[in-house]
């Protein structure tokens, strides 16, 4: 089926779909194609949360998306955090709790904790905050800093 | 390799799109979260791709004292409705229990009916409630119980072409939906037990996941508990009931004694909580 691409808008930017496959992931393409390598890939399976982004401001695990899907959104990685202001407040939070050690799994505990905020807001309930977090996995075992950084960010936007 | 996807925007386009394509030839894309998988692990490997994104089925909508949800609704959608938790507790349950936000964020509904996983924490609560599919496809719209659409194992009872449309849910009674796994967030549920308490007959239905062909409605369990208030023996029986009739097996998630232990729990817990928080009813 011959259609006109729209592209995507990442991180503010155009970025163009053409030579896109239909199959090929959003993960692929930010990482493969245009060297947007922040994002990580983890189980590639949706169960680790090392790949999410921000799909329209809503967390997306990006290794069970198609590019082709979605066309004409707007999408937000770990390069773009700066630029939004949640995404800011969340990054201070993780540097001033040391919420890393090797660092893979942050970029996407980042975005997961920055569309849980956009969407549940800064009132979120801790409990509720550290459950929605648990879909991704650390395997350096930081949790308790992790967790302290989400309830930095959430009271530092409250 | 690779697919082709197809972006139809409009239901007459998508059932033509899906009608005209081969057995085998083409899978339909509601959240993607099984069928990506099942594409990477080559168990599947569609030439079309069928994609339900531009369809009017991204929505739900409360009515008729009950609620439709829209085949391509994305269970995050229905997770932060306020009016979920209130009114249907039990289906609120199941779609937590389902993967990570980011998953739910993806996953739908619809997919799960169509997937018909025996072990899906999302088919039993719409079992308990009674669940209506509404299907469109060549020779026009159909309304079908959930319990007969999942008349075989893994293969819904959708002829060629068809469609899943929307998921209705008939009423708002109170339920709950409890599950027992290794690891809460990220395992498969080894046992899942939905339980939804009406204000009249018949008070109790109860539904089951974890067994081996479907899950199923547990009528002969539903028969037991039958009062508004059962008393704590007849809870006993009930349980004991569940625990001897369900047809689990033994498997890679856990063992068949061990299921049967666990139904027995989580029936008993389920129904003390229904209790618990009911208004106290005469009967």
């Amino acid at each position: 089926m011959a259609r006109a691409r729209r592209g995507l808008e990442v991180n503010g930017h155009r970025r163009s779909l053409d030579g896109v496959p239909d199959d090929e992931r959003l993960l692929d393409t930010l990482r493969g194609r245009w060297r947007l390598t922040g994002t990580k890939e983890g189980c590639r399976s949706g169960g680790c949360g090392a790949c999410t982004v921000l799909v329209e401001g809503r967390p997306t695990l990006s290794c069970l998306t198609l590019s082709s899907e979605v066309e004409g959104s707007a999408v937000t990685t770990i390069e773009g955090i700066a630029s939004d202001a949640v995404g800011r407040v969340v990054r201070t939070a993780f540097e001033r709790e040391g919420a890393l050690q090797c660092g893979y799994c942050t970029p996407g505990f980042v975005l997961a904790l920055v569309g849980l905020l956009k969407e549940r807001g800064a009132r979120v309930a801790s409990e509720t905050l550290v459950e929605e977090l648990s879909g991704n996995l650390c395997r350096c075992t930081g949790y308790v800093s992790i967790r302290r950084a989400a309830e930095a960010a959430r009271e530092a936007l409250g | 390799m690779g697919f082709e996807l197809l972006r139809p925007a409009t239901v007459p386009q998508a059932v033509a799109l899906a009608s005209a394509a081969a057995p085998g030839e083409l899978a339909v894309l509601a959240g993607g979260t099984d069928l990506l998988l099942d594409v990477d692990r080559g168990l599947v490997a569609p030439r079309r791709v069928l994609s339900l994104a531009r369809l009017p089925w991204h929505s739900h909508r409360w009515a008729k004292g009950g609620l439709t949800v829209g085949s391509a609704e994305p269970l995050r959608n229905l997770e932060l409705d306020p009016r979920l938790a209130r009114r249907l507790p039990g289906l609120h349950d199941a779609i937590r229990a389902v993967g990570s936000v980011a998953l739910r964020e993806r996953a739908t509904l619809g997919g799960n009916v169509v997937r018909a996983a025996p072990a899906s924490d999302l088919l039993p609560i719409l079992l308990a409630y009674d669940a209506v599919v509404d299907v469109v496809g060549p020779e026009g719209r159909r309304s079908v119980a959930l319990d007969a659409l999942l008349a075989r194992s893994r293969e819904p009872a959708l002829g060629h072409g068809e469609l899943v449309a929307s998921v209705a849910i008939p009423t708002t009674a109170d339920s709950v939906y409890r599950w027992q796994r290794v690891r809460p967030a990220n395992d498969v549920s080894q046992v899942g037990v939905a339980v939804v308490r009406s204000t009249e007959r018949p008070y109790w239905r109860v539904a089951l996941g974890g067994v081996p062909s479907r899950p199923l409605r547990l009528h002969d369990v539903e028969r037991e508990l039958a009062r508004a208030r059962p008393t704590r023996e007849e809870l006993g029986r009930a349980a004991a009931v569940a625990g001897a009739s369900a047809p689990f097996v033994s498997d890679k998630r856990a063992s068949e004694p061990y299921r049967r232990r666990v139904v027995a729990l989580l029936l008993t817990r389920s129904v003390e909580q229904l209790l618990a928080r009911a208004t106290p009813k005469a009967g």
